[in-house]
């Protein structure tokens, strides 16, 4: 049994709209009146992480549905990172609304995000081959007004949905990332010839109250580090670092992922 | 003539006594038979025995001669009854005669064609079990006899050639019989691989530290060229000297193993073991039809260090498990049941995903989140659950380690850190019969590790915000509680409850 999805209007600014969508989930019309895309790298790093971390928090805050295309990597981080915070969001698939071959994991996403938001697709049983996605894309810029690119390399998917999105006159923002960074080179090149507006999270400075008086956390406001590289800058035994920051992260005051301790 | 002599069977570690009985008979075709369960090397010996006699310069007479090897029902293998066939053979063709003391003596030695005695494996084995059942004599291969010298109460006489003992018995005694050694614990201050060789990596030897303090396995995850495999070579420097009883113990698997180098006596060094991860179940826990030891019980008392854990294959690891609940292992096959003893410190090391930089700072990482997840998973189950400590270790970027240096730890000092607190361990479990605060069960942490409130608090909060299982948690106590006595604390408090969390399962 397949929902078949009322007209959303925004699909028309294609020159090739899908003839039909299916969906999974409920259909609310409200879901579509202010809808941000979030795309990226299916490879991710701990810098994309973060920046996923903190733009959908701030969206979501903003009032807007989050968009993306249920690929891991930056599109699965910022589907869970909405729901995580609350946000509704919609997860436009690359292959057919029926198709069995996800993981558990994926399964298990999809039907979280049923329950808040939409699952769609334009296919039935489609399996995902290499023009379904760029396929995709064209739906996720459609029906975004913002479309938001965090980590894309040169030559990526998220980009193809860039593309589109300034064709369709979405706005088009692109989070900068270091020059080095190979996936970044993509986001970066955006900015640099004018296609995209530069992302920067809200300027916390107004509401921040006094700089922290522990010098872990001072440290890391600069940049992140590993404990052992703590331990040095601070020229503090690794014992006594080791417990500070384990209470750090239980109080919620610092983040860790993957041995790297930050603030958010 | 009728000769009965003794030799000695090894049953894993186990020695049993054999009789060689030998008949010359004056009847009969001539021939040589051996009977009594012998393997391939064992029948073999006829040829050996015949010609080294030959090429010692005596007869082999040409009459039909019997061997038995009793018990009949016991399978017996190798070629350390060469030595007492040739021995019997010379004395019931009445070649030789052997003084009483003689005829009750020991013999233990494979014979070369020429004559000569071989190496051969076990010869520790033989003198404590000569050293048990009252024997006084032990004549046994030149190379090796230094493995028995260990044991004291007994005469180990060392035979380099069968011309040689033929000598000794016939004419002045010329075969010197060996002075005891006198094992006192090596100062084995030099270490051979030092943690200060690993420059950065604070934490990770802090964690060594932990974890040879508290007797606690160890995960080390990080990428290629991190040094993982240099921290893990430095382990047996940290831990504290063999005792003398520790190093027989070792010793003995060793000799069994025939793995004691020519000439060596005791075993002082804590053994190192990394097995390849192509290994087979049967070369980590021994077997074959005579079951050898394996590698758990060549790194009995040391170090088992599985590099590329992930690579490994799920029965290996699975195969780990008895050994690492139970302290030895047994195995069972066709010819034997045996069972060696196995209780080690297992140091682990995985990539953090199949390439190796998920993470880096500098290179990115080509895996897919699901190559990742994959990967991962193969470590999940019971091994993971058995390792107390989880440590990454990162890349170490050069330009950030320049700088802060100096107060870098090196092996002697962490060391001392470790006889100290294992001396406190030492004493809580005195009535326990075990030593370190990892071999605590459940009951004991009860007992042992009083927290007060604060501590609990945190503990709580941890089991809920991270979602511990019931067994992370009282691993975690554990090593709150190791971490406590590295400084000397009666109780646990929350300091160390906090850096005890710092090495949580993170994979």
């Amino acid at each position: 049994m397949t929902n078949i999805a009322p007209h959303i209007a925004s699909l028309d600014d294609l020159t090739s709209p899908p003839k039909q969508l299916y969906y999974r989930g409920t259909w609310d019309k409200t879901l579509f009146t202010k809808c941000a895309a979030v795309v990226g790298s299916r490879r991710m790093t701990q810098y994309g992480r973060m920046v996923v971390e903190k733009l959908v928090p701030q969206l979501v805050q903003e009032g807007y549905t989050i968009i993306s295309g249920f690929m891991y990597g930056v599109d699965q981080v910022a589907h869970r990172q909405c729901l995580e915070c609350g946000g509704r969001t919609i997860a436009v698939l690359g292959w057919g609304i029926n198709w069995n071959g996800m993981d558990r994991d994926d399964k298990k996403l999809m039907g979280e995000i049923e329950k808040n938001g939409l699952v769609l697709s334009e296919w039935e049983d489609q399996k995902p081959t290499l023009w379904t996605f760029p396929m995709r894309n064209r739906v996720v810029a459609a029906i975004a007004h913002d479309v938001f690119v965090v980590e894309a390399a040169v030559k990526s998917g998220a980009l193809i949905t860039a593309r589109i999105a300034r064709k369709l006159k979405r706005t088009l923002w692109a989070v900068p990332g270091p020059v080095t960074s190979k996936t970044s080179e993509g986001t970066n090149q955006l900015v640099a010839v004018g296609h995209a507006q530069i992302w920067i999270p809200r300027s916390e400075s107004l509401k921040k109250e006094a700089p922290s008086d522990n010098p872990i956390i001072n440290l890391l406001e600069s940049e992140s580090m590993n404990a052992s590289d703590i331990s040095r800058k601070l020229g503090e035994p690794i014992d006594k670092i080791g417990a500070e920051l384990s209470l750090l992260v239980l109080s919620g005051d610092v983040m860790e992922r993957e041995g790297t301790y930050y603030v958010r | 003539m009728f000769v009965k002599l003794k030799s000695v069977a090894h049953m894993g570690l186990v020695s049993v006594p054999v009789d060689v009985e030998i008949d010359v008979a004056t009847q009969g075709f001539p021939g040589f038979t051996i009977v009594g369960l012998a393997g391939k090397a064992v029948e073999e010996a006829r040829e050996r025995v015949k010609t080294a006699i030959v090429n010692s310069g005596m007869d082999f007479p040409g009459k039909k001669i019997t061997v038995n090897l009793a018990p009949a029902d016991l399978p017996k293998d190798g070629g350390a009854y060469d030595l007492p066939i040739a021995i019997g053979i010379l004395v019931a063709s009445g070649q030789i005669v052997l003084p009483d003391a003689s005829m009750s003596a020991l013999f233990y030695g494979e014979l070369g064609l020429f004559g000569d005695v071989r190496a051969t494996r076990g010869v520790l084995l033989v003198g404590l079990f000569a050293k048990k059942h009252r024997i006084k004599e032990l004549f046994v291969p030149f190379a090796s006899a230094g493995e028995a010298a260990v044991v004291d109460g007994i005469s180990v006489y060392p035979i380099r050639h069968l011309k040689e003992f033929v000598g000794h018995i016939l004419g002045s005694p010329s075969v010197k019989r060996l002075t005891p050694i006198k094992e006192t614990v090596a100062s084995d201050d030099a270490v051979e691989f030092d943690v200060a060789d690993v420059a950065g990596q604070e934490q990770a030897k802090r964690a060594m530290l932990i974890a040879a303090a508290g007797g606690h396995n160890l995960l080390m995850s990080g990428p290629p060229g991190a040094g993982k495999t240099m921290l893990a070579r430095a382990m047996p420097g940290l831990l504290p000297a063999l005792t003398t009883a520790e190093a027989l113990e070792v010793t003995r698997i060793y000799s069994v193993a025939g793995l004691l180098p020519s000439g060596a006596s005791l075993m002082r060094r804590r053994p190192f073991r990394s097995p390849h991860h192509g290994i087979s179940p049967a070369g980590i826990i021994g077997g074959g039809s005579n079951p050898l030891p394996g590698e758990v019980s060549l790194a009995h008392l040391g170090v088992l260090f599985l590099d590329e854990m992930a690579e490994f294959p799920r029965s290996v690891l699975e195969s780990l498990r008895q050994p690492m609940e139970d302290g030895e292992v047994s195995i069972v096959r066709v010819g034997a049941h045996v069972s060696y003893p196995a209780s080690f410190t297992l140091l682990s090391a995985v990539n953090p995903c199949p390439c190796g930089y998920l993470g880096h700072p500098k290179r990115a990482c080509i895996c897919s989140d699901k190559q990742v997840r994959k990967y991962r998973s193969r470590l999940s189950g019971p091994i993971i659950d058995r390792i107390d400590l989880h440590v990454l270790v990162p890349a170490v970027e050069t330009e950030k380690l320049s700088g802060a240096q100096g107060n870098a730890e090196n092996s002697k000092t962490m060391r001392e850190l470790v006889l100290k607190a294992r001396a406190i361990q030492e004493k809580r479990f005195s009535n326990d019969g075990f030593y370190t605060n990892s071999q605590m069960k459940n009951k004991h942490v009860k007992k042992y590790c009083e927290m007060d409130g604060a501590t609990q608090r945190i503990l709580k909060l941890a089991v809920e915000s991270y979602d511990l299982s019931a067994r992370a948690y009282f691993r975690l106590i554990k090593v709150a509680r190791t971490i406590a006595d590295l400084g000397g604390f009666a109780n646990i408090t929350i300091t160390h409850m906090a850096e005890a969390l710092q090495y949580r399962p993170t994979l």
